[in-house]
């Protein structure tokens, strides 16, 4: 639960607090709050995001994940046949 | 808007209202994208229960039925993935989404497939383990609730997510608990449903049932079969939405009763 310290703003500590922000999870006022895909999000992380999303190629971050899925994806449908026959063999 | 403390309770409250705005046309996007992924399971074990010892014998066949299935659950992936958005955009705005919902962030999606597939990964070689199940369908409801939070592709970051609100584990295990009474309830209905129907058509309609009475009788194997898939796809839909909001209220978990009281005190001023 919110202690009395937590109830404002961490951007204007004279403002009541309106939200929460998903990134850095702290408390921030109407003003700080930004509504993005349904997630509230305050100001300064909303623009380190756009900073890193310019900055850093997620070039890597895709490469590692379509290859890591392909892997993951063709060990289920491998795994799904082992442990079944293993198990249909109990039968 | 989170209204109240993160509860099991107020996770399932909350979800009959996010499932109540979302479930048209959502739902049915849903259930159309897991159907095939259900019936190829249905199948994959029936076939597996056909052949018994012998199974190791058709892996070929077993192979193909495994492979399309995969295939199938890439399919039923994407449809979790809308029906997860639509929840999280009607739970964030309080009406019913759009076609906004059809417009998941590829970085979202991609790392939902990563995930996801790991998780299913993980199910096939833990599930004779038996405490494997509960587990893997815990992780793999983490996996889809944290799924919107996802805006960058990556490995690592989605993981941690996860780890972070796995911490809520109390109230994870009794929704769990909660949704496998509901599997149970919606098999009992389903039975109750297709005998019903046996029933209509052979005292209004006339027409000999005999053979749909022992094809659809409690107790034949594939009948069981599609009844836990067709119960699955009955729950599922809620179980999105329980995961969907249970990250939304854990996420804001300070923010819950309290910001309700100050956001009441703001408007009050």
């Amino acid at each position: 639960m919110a202690t009395a310290t937590t109830r404002w703003c961490v951007h204007h500590p004279q403002r009541a607090a309106f939200a929460l922000c998903m990134t850095c999870t702290r408390t921030i006022c109407q003003e700080c709050a930004t509504q993005w895909d349904g997630i509230y999000h305050c100001a300064p992380c909303l623009a380190k995001q756009r900073t890193g999303v310019v900055a850093r190629s997620p070039v890597g971050g895709w490469l590692a994940l379509v290859i890591v899925t392909a892997i993951l994806l063709f060990m289920t449908a491998r795994l799904m046949l082992w442990s079944g026959a293993l198990i249909a063999g109990l039968f | 808007m989170i209204r109240a403390p993160l509860s099991a309770t107020s996770v399932l409250d909350e979800t009959s209202d996010a499932v109540a705005l979302a479930a048209a046309p959502w739902a049915a996007v849903l259930v159309l994208t897991s159907l095939p992924w259900r019936f190829l399971q249905v199948l994959f074990i029936d076939q597996l229960l056909e052949l018994g010892n012998n199974a190791a014998h058709y892996g070929r066949a077993l192979g193909s039925t495994a492979n399309a299935a995969t295939i199938a659950f890439i399919v039923s992936l994407i449809g979790r993935a809308i029906y997860a958005r639509a929840i999280n955009l009607a739970a964030a705005s309080g009406r019913r989404p759009g076609k906004e919902a059809l417009r998941v962030p590829m970085a979202a999606l991609a790392t939902y497939l990563f995930t996801a597939s790991l998780v299913a990964a993980l199910f096939y070689a833990t599930w004779f383990t038996i405490i494997g199940i509960p587990l893997t369908i815990i992780v793999s409801g983490l996996a889809i609730g944290t799924m919107p939070l996802n805006d960058r592709a990556g490995i690592v970051a989605p993981l941690k997510r996860i780890g972070r609100f796995a911490r809520e584990a109390k109230t994870l295990t009794a929704l769990t608990f909660v949704f496998l009474v509901a599997l149970v309830v919606a098999m009992v209905n389903l039975v109750a449903a297709f005998a019903i129907g046996l029933w209509l058509v052979h005292g209004f309609g006339g027409f000999d049932v005999s053979r749909w009475e022992a094809l659809l009788d409690f107790g034949t194997r594939r009948f069981d079969l599609l009844l836990i898939a067709g119960g699955i796809i009955a729950v599922e839909p809620f179980w999105i939405a329980a995961n969907v909001i249970l990250v939304r209220k854990a996420g804001a978990e300070e923010s819950g009763e309290e910001l309700r009281l100050w956001f009441r005190e703001l408007v009050g001023r």
